[in-house]
């Protein structure tokens, strides 16, 4: 044998080596990671609850619930599967789909749509008997396949938060009035500081200064269908807009904090904590104060909703049936299989009890409108959450609706949200603008 | 002689047996690379022609044939050609920068006589860092408010030079392009640097000994011998920029409004976010025809200029 060879066995057989111990290896791992992967115990169910990561109090609220069921729970493990909130959350729920990877328990969005694909079941008596039945809605079939993930005070969430400080430092004080709104984002202007801050880095976000500015054309329509049933009737067209969306511009324009374009959602609590911005656009409802409490246990914080021209406060009722219905469901693929439905609906059980709201509250979230309401103990001790349960007591509250029934609203709805940026930034007009969005509604929702 | 006949015929005819048992071994070793790439990409690539003439949603089973009514929208969207404006200025654009800079870089390469290894590792490292990841990087760098250039800036007494740089409309694209370019350069520069190592020095000295400058030498006779490579860095650069999408799903989400978007992003937004799996498909077929005929002319050009050597 040459020397050639005798090398070229040697290194060879060294390869062979090399390889089999690295298999060895991976194996082994493979093997030790499975074995340390938390395994339910043998009579349990483990089930995934899939849901839109938001603040850290919803985060929050929603851990301390699951882990508080696991503990007591002898039928089931929840297995949390947190997927980031806002616009990419319909993609991976529609990438789940497509994949046939649902989870038991989905905190869903686009309700509609699923619902027509038969992709959700329908939830049992013994879930929905805990609901109070302003709550929740039926479905065309009949079905109730969507029940609410947190306290349904419409969007009343949807409001702005201020610096209490600064309020009392310079005697200004919460507008009563659209007007006063004005005049309060004037003076606070006067003293050199910059009143608002809003973001617009992802699109929804940018519902947070346009929803109470539209609300009292949405609330007129109220008792006739709502406002976007009569557009695609042609008893109202997006026109009926201008006057909102030349407030909304005007309020960019003037009294808003330079790059809200770029900034995200979350950033505008750390504007307002540093006194960049006196006040800042939030959809968090008393979750926003909460977060701001844990930052920056010093800051005084308030909350309160842009008033119309007559002093009222229109806030939109949550939709129980339209299609931007959200809330929590069942998936279809969980019901056929039989455990992970039972132990769904053993954990939705759970959810709406007096323990599982206790532990919500305390989160900082308020918790889901169950029937044992009275036997809740609240959260009061966040700074500022006087002002929102204030809100909801507030003899000008005027809760209004706007169903979309309609499908294709959500397709016409991201358009609209990123015209009314476009339109913010001065890239259209307003007269583009409205054209624009009646265009795209026409051909979306127009049509159906 | 019939048996020298046959013996005469019988290697032929063994040898091309060989070839026919060497060709059906190298077909099975591909095959099951190859019917992973036909179920994968080619026969869901082919479904989206059907998708694209159909008003599917992408999650109900049912839906209706509307012939080409999702062409006849997109064609007459002005999102959508504002979304192609910005393909071609993103993609040409990088295409053109990146290799000009690859080239330069390059050649400066070419020209070290120590710790060539280490440059080249330095010029290549951020090609290894995935688009996503380095746009998220960059997000935080830019940030308006907080991010360290804009803060350097202000820092510095020159708060005047700051900019919303991902929310500025009038320089978003601009600041994509720049960000684009600084990422995708390694893999371009390396292939430059591969063809210049194999210019034939003897054409190198004769031009030199006849007298060419340096900036001659690169004009007369590296240039048309790097057409091959030029062709190819061309080509992937400008498939890459076609199919921006990372990146503009991470920075600016194809804002402010729809100013930044791209045929990719515009795809993902309407066909995934829109629940319109039909206008995407067709969104889609439209993108896949632009990328094939641009680069089949580009191709065209460019190899008419290749040098057999």
């Amino acid at each position: 044998m040459s020397a050639t060879m005798r090398v070229t066995g040697t290194r060879r057989r060294a390869v062979a080596g090399a390889m089999t111990v690295l298999g060895a290896v991976g194996l082994t791992a493979c093997a030790s990671d499975a074995a340390d992967d938390t395994a339910p115990a043998p009579d349990k169910t483990e089930i995934r609850f899939t849901y839109a990561t938001g603040d850290e109090s919803w985060n929050g609220a929603v851990k301390s619930v699951v882990d508080a069921y696991n503990a007591q729970s002898e039928i089931a493990t929840v297995e949390l599967d947190p997927l980031t909130g806002g616009t990419d959350y319909a993609t991976a729920v529609k990438t789940m789909d497509a994949t046939g990877n649902w989870p038991a328990v989905i905190d869903m969005r686009d309700t509609r749509t699923y619902i027509e694909a038969g992709k959700l079941a329908p939830i049992p008596e013994g879930v929905t008997a805990l609901i109070d039945d302003a709550a929740y809605g039926p479905a065309a079939d009949g079905s109730v396949y969507v029940v609410p993930s947190s306290a349904l005070n419409g969007e009343v969430g949807l409001n702005i938060i201020y610096d209490k400080a600064y309020f009392a430092e310079h005697d200004l004080e919460v507008p009563a009035t659209y007007d006063e709104f004005i005049e309060l984002l004037e003076a606070i202007k006067a003293n050199g500081d910059v009143p608002l801050a809003t973001a617009a880095g992802e699109i929804w976000p940018s519902d947070q200064l346009w929803k109470p500015l539209a609300a009292p054309v949405f609330a007129e329509w109220s008792d006739k269908g709502g406002f976007w049933a009569a557009v695609q009737e042609g008893k109202a067209s997006v026109e009926d807009l201008r006057e909102p969306l030349d407030k909304l511009k005007h309020i960019t324009d003037n009294f808003v904090l330079e790059g809200w374009q770029s900034t995200q959602d979350a950033q505008t609590t750390t504007l307002l904590v540093n006194h960049q911005a006196v006040m800042a656009t939030s959809s968090a409802g008393i979750g926003r104060l909460n977060d701001i409490h844990k930052v920056a246990p010093d800051f005084e914080a308030g909350l309160f909703i842009v008033p119309d021209d007559e002093g009222h406060i229109n806030v939109l009722k949550n939709s129980v049936n339209g299609d931007t219905l959200s809330g929590l469901s069942i998936s279809a693929q969980a019901k056929e299989n039989g455990a992970e439905y039972d132990a769904a609906v053993d954990f939705l059980t759970y959810f709406y009890s007096v323990e599982a709201a206790d532990i919500i509250e305390q989160s900082g979230v308020i918790a889901p409108n169950i029937k044992l309401a009275d036997e809740i103990t609240r959260n009061t001790a966040i700074p500022g959450a006087e002002d929102y349960f204030a809100l909801l007591e507030s003899p000008e509250l005027v809760w209004y609706q706007n169903e979309t029934l309609s499908p294709d609203f959500s397709a016409f709805n991201t358009f609209f949200r990123q015209t009314r940026i476009e339109m913010q930034d001065g890239q259209t007009t307003i007269d583009e603008a409205i054209a624009k969005s009646q265009a795209e509604f026409d051909k979306t929702v127009g049509q159906g | 002689m019939s048996e020298t006949h046959t013996a005469e015929k019988a290697p032929v005819r063994s040898g091309s047996q060989r070839f026919r048992r060497q060709r059906a071994a190298m077909f099975g070793f591909i095959a099951p690379a190859l019917l992973v790439y036909l179920v994968m990409v080619i026969a869901p690539s082919l479904q989206s022609i059907q998708i694209s003439l159909t008003d599917w949603d992408g999650v109900n089973d049912a839906y209706n044939y509307v012939g080409l009514s999702n062409y006849e929208d997109i064609l007459g969207s002005e999102r959508f050609w504002n979304a192609v404006k910005n393909t071609l200025l993103l993609g040409l654009g990088s295409a053109v920068i990146v290799n000009v800079i690859s080239l330069a870089v390059a050649l400066l390469l070419d020209r070290l006589n120590h710790w060539q290894g280490f440059f080249r590792t330095i010029v290549y490292l951020p090609a290894l860092v995935s688009g996503f990841i380095a746009a998220t990087i960059w997000k935080y760098i830019l940030n308006f408010n907080f991010g360290v250039v804009n803060t350097t800036l202000r820092d510095a007494g020159l708060p005047t030079w700051t900019h919303d740089w991902l929310g500025d409309s009038e320089i978003v694209v601009s600041v994509l392009l720049f960000l684009l370019c600084f990422t995708l350069g390694g893999n371009t520069t390396l292939i430059y640097l591969a063809n210049l190592q194999s210019v034939p020095q003897e054409l190198v000295e004769a031009a030199r000994i006849d007298g060419a400058s340096g900036p001659q030498v690169f004009r007369f006779v590296t240039w048309p011998m790097l057409a091959g490579a030029v062709t190819v860095n061309m080509t992937l650069a400008m498939i890459a920029g076609w199919t921006i999408f990372d990146q503009i799903l991470v920075l600016t989400s194809g804002g402010p409004g729809f100013i930044s978007e791209t045929m990719a992003f515009f795809i993902y937004k309407v066909g995934f976010g829109e629940y319109r799996a039909g206008y995407g498909s067709a969104a889609a077929v439209v993108l896949f025809v632009v990328v094939l005929a641009s680069t089949v002319v580009a191709n065209r050009y460019m190899r008419s200029r290749e040098i057999q050597a």
